[in-house]
C-alpha cells in the first residue's frame, strides 16, 4: 500500500482497467487455443464454460450491479435458445436469428420487469421462479411451436458466406462473445449506467432524490439480463444441437445464480470464475455418476461458507488497490460555478396537506422559499418538518396544494422528477451510498439522473476533478477514496451535502444537518449553508439548533403539530407569542425534587470505564466513564446526536462490541447478549417506547417479566395498575391502539415487572404533551424515591434535572461535564455552553402523540 | 356437477396442505425475515421418516408420526445452525443458496438411504371411499383439512397462551424490544425453523396415503406452498391459510376443466398478475414507505 | 465492488486466474490420451437417480452380469469390457451431454442407454453422426431405431411401443371384448408415442374411443380425467404412464369405485406397484419380455451372488430391465468381437451379422437387419400382472 502512495498518477499501461482488459484478453486467447489444440468432448466443455459466462455476464448487471435476485435466468436463456432455433428453422439466417432472439428476450425481460421491480426479496425470487416455469411449461405445451418434451433438433450451424461453421468453430465464436461480455460489462460497471444501478442497489431512496428513475434503473438491469441470456440461448442451441424444455429446467436458474455468487458478484471476472467452476465441477463428478448432486449440493454449502464475497472477491483482498490521482478543482472555481448554472426562481409551497391514517401530518402549509436566502423550518419533534420535506422531494403525494419550483407544481411527482427540477435534499440520518467511495458517491450525483453513454467511463478526470472540488468546497478533508460506510459522522454530512450539490440544484432541502456535530463544526456549517445561498440556491433548512438558524435564515416558517404559525423574519418568529407559546410551552413545567438529599451509597450499580462504542468505523461514544450508585437517579443530557441513546443501547447489550468495560453490581456485563443483561437485572425503556402493536396490554407487561421465575402474579398487577391508573380501562386493549402516553406508561410498567437492578429510560417524554410529561415525571420522582436506580436520558434538560440527583453532559460521544443536578440546573450558561439548542429545545414537547 | 365436486374436494384438500407449508415459511419469515427454500425436502423428510417408523420399524402410528414431526424439527434446527445463521450473521443473502443446496443434499440422502422406489404410506383412511355428491371420496381427503385447520389453530392457541409462543410473537413484532425483554432471540429464530420443518413434516404425513413415498416428492409442494406463502403477503397466518384454499381451489379447477398440462402454466401466470396489481401479495400489507 | 477504485492491478491477479484456469481446465482434457487400453468400454446412460432409478438399478444389473459372463469367457477382442455409467437424471440434455462425453472423452465402443424415451430421442441424432453404435434396452419409443437416418446407429433389446400398443389393443378386445376403450396417459414423449400407436391400433379395427386423457407424474389426483372418461362411455382403459403414475391412477379408479378392465404398457413393472397402488393394482394387466418365475432360475441364482442385496423375487423388479440390458451387452459384445476393433462402423456392420446368440429372453438369429434394428418383437411379449408383489405371467 505505501508503495502505491507514492504513485499518484500511475503509468497508464498499468492502470487498472487495462490490467483487466488483459486479462480478460488472455482469457480469451487461452480459451481460443484451448479450443484449437483439443477437440471433441474439451472443445464442448470450453464452449459451455464460455455460454455459461456470457448468460452469468447478463446475471452480473442484474444482481451483481443493480442488487435484484432473479431466479428466472433459465427462462430468458430457454427464450433465446426457441427464438432462434425457430426462426433458423424458418429459414432465417442464424445472425439475424441471433439479433432477433436476443431482442425477443430483451423483450420479455421488460415485460417481467413491469411487474418485478416493484418487488424485493422472496416476492421478487417468487415473480422469477413463475416466469421461469411458465417459459418451460409453455414449451411442453405449444407442440407445433416447440416440438412439445421431444424439443427440436436438425438445425443448421451457423455460416458465413459460404462456409458452414464445424462446431470448433462455434465454440470459438462463444469464447469471443464471451470475452466481449466481460468487456462491456467491465465498461458498463464503470459508465453512468453502471453508476445507475450500483446506486439503485446500495440505497434506493437516495439514488431517486439523485435523479434516478427507479424503474428505468431496474428495467434496464432486467432487460439487459434478459438479453444477454437470450444470446447466450441462441448460442447454446447449436452447439448443442439439440433444445427441449429439460435442458431448462428452474434448477439451472439457480446454478446461474450461484455461478454469480460463487465467482464475486459485482466483479468483473466473476462470472467468468463462477461459469468455470459451476461447469466443471460436475465434469469433475462425472465419475460419481448418481452420487452427483450429494457431492454437488456439499460442495455449494461449503463454498458458500468459506467464500462469501466470492472467489475473486477472496482474491481481491491479496491484491493490493491502486489509487487514482486526482486534481481537484479550487474553491473558488467551484464557488464560481455554482453561481454560474441555470437556477429555478425559488420554491412556492401553496396550501401543502397530508393526512396519514386520518390524522393529519401536515395542514395547509404555505411559504415560498426565495433563490440566494435560506428558509428555515422549525418545530418541535414531531411538527411535520420531515413531512414536509418529504413532500416537496416527492416522497409523498400530498392529500391537497401545490409545491412549484417556479411556475411548474411538481406536487406528487416521483421523487427522481423532483430531483431533475431542481431539487436536492439531505437526510436527517445520512443515506449515502454505502460500498462506494467518497468520490464515486459526488460523481453519482452529477449526471443528475442521466444514464449517459453506456460504454463510457463515469469517473472521467473531469467529474473526478469536479467531485474532488466540490468535496473540498464543502469541508471533507478525508480520504476521497475511502469507503463511504466507514465515515465518521461529520464526514456523512458533508459528503452527502456535496452529493447534493452535484446535481446542481435550484433548491437545497437539508434535514437536520447540524444535529451530532461539535460547535465549530457546526460554525462552518452554517458559513458553507450562508455561501451556497450566496451561490443563489434556495437553501431550506431544517434544524433544531436554534442558534444556527436564527442565526443564517433569512425568513422562518414555525409549524406545530403540522400547522403553521408563522412565516417571517427570524425576529418576528422569535417575538412572536404564538412561537413562544408553542415552543416553550404555557408556563414552565416542574418535577418534584427529592425531598431529602441523596446521601451516596458505597457502591455503584452502573459504571463505565472508557466506553467507547459506535457503528462502522466511526466511533460514536468515546471513552464515556459513568457512574450510578445504588438508589440513584442520574440524568445523561446533550443535543441531538450526543450519543446519549447510543450509551443506553450499549449498555443494554443491543450495540456490540464495545470497547472498555460496563460493570453491573460488580459483574462485567460489556461481553453479554440483551437477554443475559436483562437477567443481570439491567432493564432498557427503549425510546420511541416500542411496544408489541399486537398484543393487549396486560400480555405486553406480562412480557417484561419473560425472565422471572414466576408470572406476573394478580398483586403486582394491581400494585401497577395503581401506580398507572391509566392503564386500568386499556389493559386488555391492543397496545398498538394506545396513544403516546399510554404507551410510555406500559413501556416503563413493563420494565418495573422485571423487578430491575437498574432502571434506564431513553426520552421517556419525547412526543408527549405537556400534562402527560408532567404525570410522567411525578411517576418517576417516586419511583426514586422508593430506591429504585434510575438512568435517565432526556432532550428536556431542565426537567430531568430537577427529578435526577446527578447529571453528565454528553458531546460528540464524551462527557464534557458532570455534577449534581441541582448544581447543573443553576449553571445556565454550562447548560447553554454544552447543550447548544438543547437549552431551548428542552421544553419543546408541545405536540400531542398519535 | 360430479366433476366440480370432485375438484373442489381435491382443492381444498391440496390447499389446506399447501397451506400448511406455507404457514412454516411464513412463520420463519416473519421471525427472521429468512425462509427455509429446503422446506419441500421437509415435507418429504415427514413422510420418509413416517414411513420408516411406523412400516420398518412398526412403531404405532400414535408414537412414529410424532417422532417423524419431531425429526423434521431437529431437521430445522440443523438448517437454521448450518446453512442460515453463519450467512445471516455476515448479512449475506447466500442463505438462499445455502438452504437450496441444503434441500438437494437431504434429497439425495434420503435417496441412497431410504432407496429409489416409491413407496406408500399405509392408512386406514384410504382403503375404502365414501360417495359424495356422486364422487369418491378418501377419508384421508376429509381428514387433511380438518388436520391442517386443527393444526393452525393449535399453533395459534401456542402461540398466545403460552410464555414462549408468546416470546415468538413479540420477536416478530418488534425485534428489538423482544432483546429488552431478556428474550434470546437466537434461540427464537431456531425454533421458529423448528416450528416450520415440523409444520411441513406434518404435511408430509398427511399428504403420502394419497401419494407415495420417494426422496423427491416434496420439491413441488415446497415450491407451490412458496408461491401461496408470497400470494398470503407473508405477514398473517390467516393469510396464508386462505391463500393456500385458493390456491388449491384455483389449482384443481384448472386441472379439473383444462387439463393438468397447464395447471402450470395458468397458475404462476395468475400468480405474476395478482404480485404485479398487489406487489405485497393478496392478502400483505403494502409497507409504508420511510424515508 | 463494481466501481473502478476497487478493481485491482494486472500482475497477482492474472497469474492467478491463470493457474485456477488450467487448473480445471485440464480435469477435462481427454481422459484416453491413447486408444490402444487394456479395457474395452462400454458407456451407459440412464437414470441413476430421481423416480426412475429403480429401473436405472436394472439396466446397471443387467449389463454387469453380462459383463462378468463376457469377461470370464476372455472378453471381446482379448480384453476384458470395462463399463463406464454416467447418470442422465432423465433430462435430455443432460444425456446428451454424458453421451458426448462417454464418446468423446472416455472413448467408450458403443452407448447402452437411454431408459426415457426423450432421452434416447436426444442421443440418437448425435451418435448417428459420431457413427457410435447406441443399443436401447429400455425406451420403447418407437422413432428411436425407426428414426430416418441413412446410417442408422441405433439399434434396440426392448419393447417398441408401436407393436405394444397393438399388443394391448388385442389383448383388451380378446379377453374383455373392449368396444370403446379410454387411454389414459402420462402427459411426456412416451405417453405422446403411444398415443400415436393405440390411435393406430384402434383405426386398423375401426373402432372409436372415449378420450384420451393426459396427467402428469406428480398428480396427486386423477379422478377428474377419469370421470370424464366414465361419462364417455369407456368399457376398458389404456394406461401408459411408470410406476408411481400408474399406481396413482389406480387408486383414484378405487376412489371412485370404478371397476373398469385395464391393459397397461409395462411401466408398472418397475418396484413396488402393488404396495403403491393397493390391492387393485392386481387388476392392471401389462407387457414384459421377461420374467423371473422361479427362485431357482439360474439367472436368478447368480443374480443374488453378484447382488447379496437380492433376497426374493420382489427385489428384482423390473426383470425386463435386467433381461434386456443383459441380451443388449451380448449382443454388442458379440458385434465388436465379430468387427474385431472397436470402430463404430464396423461393429454396426457386424450388428447385422451376428447370429445364435443365446440370451436371458431367447436365443438371437440375426436379431437386427437394416430395416428392423430391433432385437424384439410382437411375438416376444407376455402379458403379466401381480400378485402378492410378484410379477407372474398371464396363461
Amino acid at each position: 500500500m505505501k508503495s502505491l502512495r507514492k504513485f499518484k498518477n500511475p503509468i497508464p499501461k498499468l492502470n487498472k482497467p487495462v490490467a483487466l482488459d488483459c486479462t480478460i484478453i488472455l482469457a480469451v486467447i487461452g480459451g481460443l487455443i484451448g479450443v484449437s489444440i483439443t477437440g471433441g468432448y474439451t472443445q464442448f466443455v470450453i464452449g459451455l464454460v464460455a455460454i455459461t459466462t456470457v448468460l452469468c455476464v447478463g446475471l452480473n448487471v442484474l444482481y451483481g450491479l443493480t442488487g435484484l435476485v432473479s431466479l428466472g435466468q433459465v427462462g430468458f436463456f430457454a427464450i433465446g435458445a426457441y427464438a432462434s432455433v425457430i426462426l433458423t428453422l424458418a429459414g432465417l439466417n442464424f445472425w439475424l436469428s441471433l439479433v432477433a432472439a436476443t431482442l425477443i428476450a430483451a423483450i420479455a425481460g421488460c415485460v417481467l420487469a413491469i411487474s418485478a421491480v416493484r418487488m424485493a426479496g422472496p416476492f421478487l425470487a417468487m415473480v422469477t421462479i413463475a416466469f421461469a416455469f411458465i417459459v418451460e411449461h409453455g414449451a411442453i405445451e405449444w407442440r407445433s411451436l416447440t416440438g412439445g418434451q421431444n424439443g427440436l433438433m436438425g438445425f443448421p450451424m451457423p455460416q458465413i458466406g459460404s462456409y458452414v461453421f464445424a462446431e470448433r468453430d462455434l465454440v470459438m465464436l462463444c469464447v469471443i462473445v464471451g470475452g466481449i461480455g466481460l468487456l462491456a460489462f467491465r465498461r458498463l460497471a464503470v459508465s453512468g449506467w453502471g453508476m445507475a444501478m450500483t446506486s439503485m442497489r446500495d440505497a434506493e431512496i437516495a439514488a431517486s432524490s439523485l435523479g434516478y428513475n427507479a424503474f428505468a434503473v431496474k428495467a434496464s438491469g432486467f432487460a439487459i439480463a434478459a438479453a444477454v441470456a437470450g444470446l447466450a440461448g441462441a448460442l447454446y442451441a447449436p452447439l448443442m444441437m439439440f433444445i427441449a424444455p429439460s435442458n431448462f429446467p428452474i434448477s439451472q436458474s439457480i446454478l446461474y445464480l450461484f455461478a454469480v455468487i460463487l465467482g464475486g458478484a459485482g466483479t468483473v471476472l466473476g462470472p467468468f470464475v463462477g461459469a468455470s467452476v459451476s461447469v466443471l465441477l460436475p465434469e469433475l463428478l462425472s465419475d460419481f455418476a448418481e452420487y452427483r448432486l450429494l457431492i454437488f449440493g456439499a460442495l455449494l454449502i461449503v463454498v458458500l461458507l468459506i467464500a462469501p464475497r466470492g472467489l475473486v472477491g477472496m482474491a481481491e483482498r491479496f491484491i493490493p488497490i491502486a489509487k487514482r490521482g486526482v486534481k481537484a478543482i479550487p474553491p473558488a472555481e467551484i464557488e464560481a460555478g455554482l453561481k454560474a448554472y441555470p437556477k429555478s426562481d425559488g420554491l412556492t409551497v401553496d396550501n401543502v396537506s397530508i393526512s396519514f391514517g386520518g390524522v393529519k401530518a401536515v395542514n395547509s402549509v404555505s411559504f415560498a422559499a426565495k433563490p440566494g436566502q435560506v428558509t428555515s423550518i422549525i418545530g418541535p419533534n414531531g411538527a411535520g418538518k420531515t413531512t414536509l420535506l418529504n413532500i416537496i422531494s416527492g416522497f409523498y403525494k400530498p392529500t391537497e396544494g401545490a409545491v412549484r419550483i417556479g411556475d411548474q407544481d411538481i406536487a406528487g411527482r416521483p421523487t427522481d422528477f423532483a430531483a431533475r427540477s431542481g431539487i436536492a435534499r439531505t437526510y436527517q440520518a445520512t443515506r449515502l451510498f454505502e460500498n462506494m467511495s467518497v468520490i464515486d458517491n459526488v460523481i453519482a450525483g452529477l449526471p443528475v439522473g442521466r444514464f449517459g453513454a453506456p460504454f463510457s467511463v463515469i469517473a472521467s478526470d473531469k467529474n473526478r476533478s469536479h467531485a474532488a472540488g466540490l468535496l473540498a468546497f464543502c469541508g471533507y478533508l478525508g480520504d476521497i477514496d475511502a469507503r463511504a460506510g466507514d465515515l465518521p459522522h461529520v464526514d456523512r454530512r458533508l459528503v452527502e451535502i456535496a452529493r447534493s450539490l452535484a446535481t446542481k440544484p435550484g433548491v437545497l432541502l437539508l434535514d437536520e444537518p447540524a444535529a451530532g456535530l461539535m460547535h465549530a463544526d457546526k460554525v462552518s456549517l452554517a458559513k458553507l449553508l450562508r455561501q451556497l445561498a450566496d451561490a443563489g440556491i434556495t437553501v431550506v433548512l431544517v434544524e433544531h439548533d436554534m442558534e444556527m438558524v436564527m442565526g443564517i435564515s433569512d425568513h422562518i416558517l414555525a409549524v406545530d403539530a403540522g400547522t403553521p404559525i408563522i412565516f417571517g423574519s427570524p425576529q418576528a418568529v422569535q417575538n412572536d407569542p404564538q412561537v413562544i407559546a408553542a415552543y416553550l410551552g404555557d408556563g414552565e413545567m416542574t418535577a418534584r425534587p427529592r425531598p431529602i438529599p441523596f446521601e451516596v451509597g458505597a457502591s455503584p450499580v452502573i459504571e463505565t470505564l472508557r466506553l467507547t462504542a459506535g457503528y462502522g468505523a466511526a466511533p460514536v461514544l468515546q471513552s464515556v466513564d459513568l457512574k450510578v450508585q445504588q438508589g440513584e437517579m442520574v440524568a445523561l443530557l446533550g443535543a441531538n446526536g450526543a450519543g446519549k441513546s447510543t450509551f443506553l443501547t450499549a449498555l443494554a447489550g443491543l450495540l456490540r462490541p464495545v470497547k472498555g468495560s460496563i460493570v453491573l453490581n460488580n459483574e462485567y456485563i460489556h461481553t453479554l447478549a440483551p437477554h443475559q443483561i436483562v437477567e443481570q437485572g439491567l432493564i432498557l425503556v427503549p425510546e420511541g417506547r416500542q411496544v408489541f402493536p399486537e398484543l393487549t396490554v396486560r400480555e405486553n407487561i406480562e412480557l417484561g417479566a419473560y425472565k422471572q421465575p414466576k408470572p406476573v402474579s394478580k398483586d403486582e398487577l394491581e400494585a401497577i395498575l395503581k401506580r398507572f391508573p391509566r392503564l386500568r380501562d386499556r389493559i386488555n386493549s391492543l397496545a398498538g391502539h394506545l396513544s403516546g402516553g399510554e404507551q410510555q406508561m406500559m413501556a416503563i410498567a413493563r420494565g418495573l415487572v422485571a423487578k430491575p437492578k437498574a432502571l434506564l429510560l431513553d426520552e421517556p417524554s419525547l412526543g408527549l404533551a405537556p400534562a402527560m410529561t408532567e404525570e410522567l415525571y411525578a411517576i418517576l420522582g417516586e419511583l426514586r424515591d422508593e430506591g429504585v436506580t434510575i438512568l435517565l436520558v432526556d432532550q428536556m434538560a431542565t426537567m430531568a434535572l430537577s427529578v435526577a440527583d446527578y447529571a453528565y453532559v454528553l458531546e460528540q460521544g464524551q462527557v464534557v461535564a458532570q455534577g449534581k443536578a441541582s448544581e447543573l440546573r443553576r449553571d445556565e450558561r454550562l447548560i447553554a455552553a454544552y447543550l447548544g439548542g438543547a437549552e431551548q429545545t428542552t421544553k419543546e414537547p408541545k405536540k400531542v402523540a398519535q | 356437477m360430479t366433476l366440480l365436486i370432485a375438484a373442489l374436494i381435491t382443492g381444498i384438500g391440496l390447499g389446506s396442505m399447501y397451506g400448511l407449508v406455507a404457514l412454516g415459511f411464513q412463520i420463519t419469515y416473519s421471525v427472521s425475515s429468512k425462509v427455509n427454500f429446503a422446506q419441500g425436502s421437509m415435507v418429504m423428510l415427514g413422510a420418509v421418516l413416517g414411513f420408516v417408523f411406523c412400516e420398518q420399524y412398526g412403531f404405532p402410528v400414535i408414537l412414529g408420526y410424532p417422532l417423524a414431526i419431531l425429526c423434521c424439527g431437529v431437521a430445522g434446527i440443523l438448517v437454521e445452525f448450518f446453512l442460515v445463521r453463519p450467512f445471516a450473521i455476515r448479512n449475506s443473502e447466500a442463505w438462499l443458496m445455502a438452504t437450496v443446496a441444503g434441500g438437494i443434499l437431504l434429497d439425495n440422502v434420503v435417496l441412497f438411504t431410504f432407496g429409489n422406489e416409491p413407496r406408500t404410506l399405509p392408512s386406514n383412511l384410504v382403503s375404502e371411499s365414501w360417495n359424495v355428491f356422486g364422487t369418491g371420496v378418501y377419508p384421508q381427503q376429509i381428514l387433511i383439512p380438518i388436520a391442517a385447520i386443527g393444526v393452525a389453530l393449535a399453533l395459534n392457541a401456542l402461540f398466545r397462551h403460552t410464555r414462549q409462543g408468546r416470546a415468538l410473537l413479540a420477536v416478530v413484532q418488534n425485534l428489538q424490544a423482544a432483546k429488552l425483554m431478556g428474550i434470546n432471540t437466537t434461540v427464537m429464530v431456531t425454533g421458529s425453523f423448528a416450528i416450520s420443518s415440523m409444520l411441513a413434516g406434518c404435511a408430509g404425513l398427511l399428504i403420502a396415503p394419497l401419494f407415495s413415498v420417494h426422496s423427491d416428492m416434496g420439491t413441488l409442494f415446497g415450491l407451490k406452498a412458496f408461491a401461496v406463502a408470497i400470494l398470503g403477503g407473508m405477514t398473517s397466518a390467516y393469510a396464508v391459510m386462505l391463500a393456500g384454499f385458493i390456491y388449491g381451489l384455483v389449482e384443481a379447477g384448472v386441472t379439473t376443466y383444462l387439463g393438468s398440462s397447464y395447471t402450470f402454466i395458468v397458475v404462476f401466470a395468475l400468480v405474476i398478475a395478482v404480485l404485479t396489481i398487489k406487489p405485497s401479495g393478496l392478502f400483505g400489507r403494502a409497507a409504508i414507505k420511510k424515508v | 465492488m463494481p466501481i473502478s477504485s476497487h478493481i485491482p492491478k494486472l500482475t497477482r491477479r492474472a497469474a492467478l486466474l491463470g493457474a485456477a484456469a488450467a487448473l480445471m481446465f485440464s480435469a477435462v482434457l481427454p481422459a484416453h490420451n491413447a486408444r490402444a487400453e487394456d479395457t474395452v468400454k462400454l458407456g451407459l446412460v440412464a437414470a441413476l437417480s430421481g423416480q426412475s432409478a429403480k429401473s436405472g438399478e436394472a439396466i446397471t444389473r443387467g449389463i454387469m452380469l453380462a459383463i462378468d459372463k463376457i469377461n470370464a469367457d476372455g472378453g471381446v477382442l482379448g480384453k476384458p469390457i470395462e463399463l463406464v455409467s454416467r447418470d442422465d437424471e432423465a433430462n435430455p440434455g443432460k444425456g446428451l451431454v454424458a453421451a458426448r462425453e462417454l464418446a468423446q472423452r472416455e472413448g467408450v465402443a458403443a452407448i447402452i442407454g437411454g431408459l426415457d424415451t426423450p432421452v434416447s430421442f436426444a442421443i440418437v441424432p448425435f451418435v448417428n453422426q459420431q457413427k457410435i453404435p447406441f443399443i436401447g434396452p429400455w425406451a420403447a419409443g418407437t422413432g428411436i431405431t425407426k428414426n430416418g437416418a441413412d446410417e442408422n446407429y441405433v439399434f434396440r433389446v426392448s419393447a417398441v411401443d408401436e407393436y405394444v400398443d397393438e399388443a394391448i389393443t388385442e389383448y383388451l378386445i380378446a379377453n374383455y371384448g373392449a368396444k370403446k376403450p379410454g387411454m389414459i396417459l402420462i402427459n411426456n414423449p412416451w405417453g405422446e408415442s403411444n398415443e400415436k400407436g393405440l390411435l393406430k391400433a384402434l383405426d386398423k379395427r375401426g373402432m372409436e374411443h372415449a378420450g384420451i386423457e393426459k396427467f402428469e407424474s406428480n398428480d396427486v389426483d386423477v379422478v377428474p380425467q377419469l370421470t370424464r372418461l366414465k361419462e364417455n362411455g369407456a368399457d376398458s382403459l389404456f394406461v401408459v404412464a411408470n410406476v408411481a403414475p400408474t399406481a396413482q391412477v389406480i387408486k383414484s379408479l378405487d376412489r371412485m369405485g370404478w371397476d373398469v378392465p385395464i391393459s397397461s404398457h409395462w411401466g408398472p413393472a418397475g418396484g413396488r406397484f402393488t404396495e403403491l397402488a393397493g390391492k387393485s393394482g392386481e387388476k392392471v394387466h401389462f407387457i414384459q419380455t421377461y420374467l423371473f418365475t422361479d427362485a431357482a432360475d439360474p439367472m436368478f441364482v447368480k443374480l443374488q451372488e453378484k447382488f447379496p442385496e437380492i433376497k426374493t423375487l420382489a427385489d428384482v423388479t423390473p426383470a425386463t430391465g435386467i433381461a434386456n440390458a443383459y441380451d443388449a451387452t451380448l449382443l454388442t459384445a458379440a458385434a465388436i468381437e465379430k468387427a474385431g476393433s472397436t470402430d463404430g462402423a464396423a461393429i454396426r456392420q457386424a450388428m447385422y451379422e451376428i447370429s445364435g446368440i443365446k440370451g436371458m429372453i431367447k436365443t438371437y438369429d440375426t436379431p437386427f437387419t437394416p430395416d428392423d434394428q430391433d432385437a424384439l418383437g410382437p411375438e416376444d411379449y407376455t402379458f403379466a400382472h401381480f400378485v402378492d408383489g410378484q410379477i407372474i405371467p398371464i396363461k
